[in-house]
């Protein structure tokens, strides 16, 4: 694929990529999705560096890589706007400040866990996570809980929990098989 | 730990998930249960900590990092993050409409969809270590019914939590109903 020629302000400097997946896939309260909606508006209406069709694209692959679909989006709008260093650029900008502040947190984190005050505040903090993780599962498997393939959502999602939980197989060998079940199970007519 | 090997063991999670929290049950699986050198609270003190924060949930394998290794650990969490992101580049460069084909797409979707599943198991654990007692479980609750029915972010969940948790501890309630 050719790197971004149809942007209609011609190709920003590394320093602009920079700077714009610095402040906003830093700074974004709300979680990749709000982050997402953010660089939408900064890289399609207000600077103009993306057509709507590469900016879907990016995103679709973004959710099609592994690891952070965020990070992917912003390394692969990267690429296209500047190639390899736009890429690396991008994915630094976006990842390196908000590694920072989490380090920091965690470092400040590991001290006050023991300050009395501190205390039951994280204990209510950590009783909220497991709401959050809970909360992960749903949003994960919710895209595909509609039509002919929620018997397949039902099935392999329960098919995991119970390998991983009663037949003790290791997480990553339940994702292996989860994939190899992917390449035989009949495709609907709806993909 | 070897930091190499740290490095290894997380991208391990993050390379074989399709979104933030899916690689935790990896994660889990390696560091707390095999290799002992992090425990369930730890994993919930870093998600705690990552959803308090703005940027990516996936953020979490750096206080993961920060856990085991401290400062180099932080690094290598930050390495395992964002090295997958990287197979963006031959995905947009050489695959494009490619990856809509059906049997890929129904591999992909059918991974993502344990991924759920695995979460939902990683999180008994995560429970059983973070809800001791009448208000932390009512918290959870609560918190999920709050997650799962409005468009409230993860962060006021979260202050909300502890503030409750505070007001209990101050009024003695904890002291009483703690198991």
């Amino acid at each position: 694929m050719i790197v971004d020629s149809k942007d209609r302000n011609g190709p920003p400097s590394l320093g602009d990529i920079g700077w714009v997946f610095t402040r906003f896939a830093n700074f974004t309260l709300g979680g990749g999705s709000a982050t997402t909606a953010v660089l939408h508006h900064e890289l399609l209406e207000k600077r103009r560096w993306l057509t709507d069709d590469r900016f879907v694209l990016c995103f679709a692959l973004g959710r099609l890589t592994p690891g952070t679909n965020l990070l992917a989006f912003c390394t692969g709008a990267g690429w296209l706007l500047r190639g390899m260093p736009g890429a690396i650029i991008a994915l630094f900008a976006a990842s390196i400040p908000c590694t920072i502040m989490v380090t920091v947190l965690t470092a400040l984190f590991s001290h006050w866990r023991d300050n009395h005050l501190a205390q039951p505040a994280i204990h209510g903090a950590i009783a909220a996570a497991v709401a959050v993780t809970v909360k992960t599962c749903w949003t994960i498997a919710k895209p595909h809980f509609r039509g002919p393939e929620r018997l397949r959502a039902v099935f392999v999602g329960a098919a995991a929990f119970l390998l991983y939980v009663f037949a003790a197989i290791p997480a990553i060998d339940v994702l292996l098989l989860a994939a190899a079940a992917g390449a035989f199970w009949p495709m609907t007519s709806s993909r | 730990m070897n930091i190499f090997l740290l490095y290894l063991l997380l991208l391990k999670g993050t390379i074989t998930a399709f979104a933030g929290l899916a690689s935790l049950p990896v994660i889990q699986d390696t560091l707390v249960f095999q290799h002992h050198v992090l425990t369930d609270k730890q994993l919930n003190e870093a998600i705690v900590i990552t959803r308090s924060t703005p940027g990516p949930v996936g953020l979490y394998v750096v206080s993961v990092g920060y856990f085991v290794a401290g400062l180099p650990g932080a690094a290598a969490g930050w390495l395992a993050m964002i090295t997958p992101a990287l197979l963006i580049i031959p995905l947009v460069h050489f695959a494009g409409r490619k990856i809509e084909h059906p049997r890929v797409k129904n591999v992909l979707q059918t991974v993502v969809i344990a991924s759920s599943g695995l979460l939902l198991a990683a999180a008994i654990p995560l429970a059983r270590e973070a809800l001791t007692d009448t208000v932390t479980v009512g918290i959870a609750v609560v918190g999920l019914i709050l997650l799962l029915l409005t468009e409230l972010d993860t962060l006021w969940i979260i202050l909300g939590a502890s503030a409750i948790s505070l007001s209990a501890s101050a009024a003695g309630l904890l002291n009483r109903i703690v198991t």
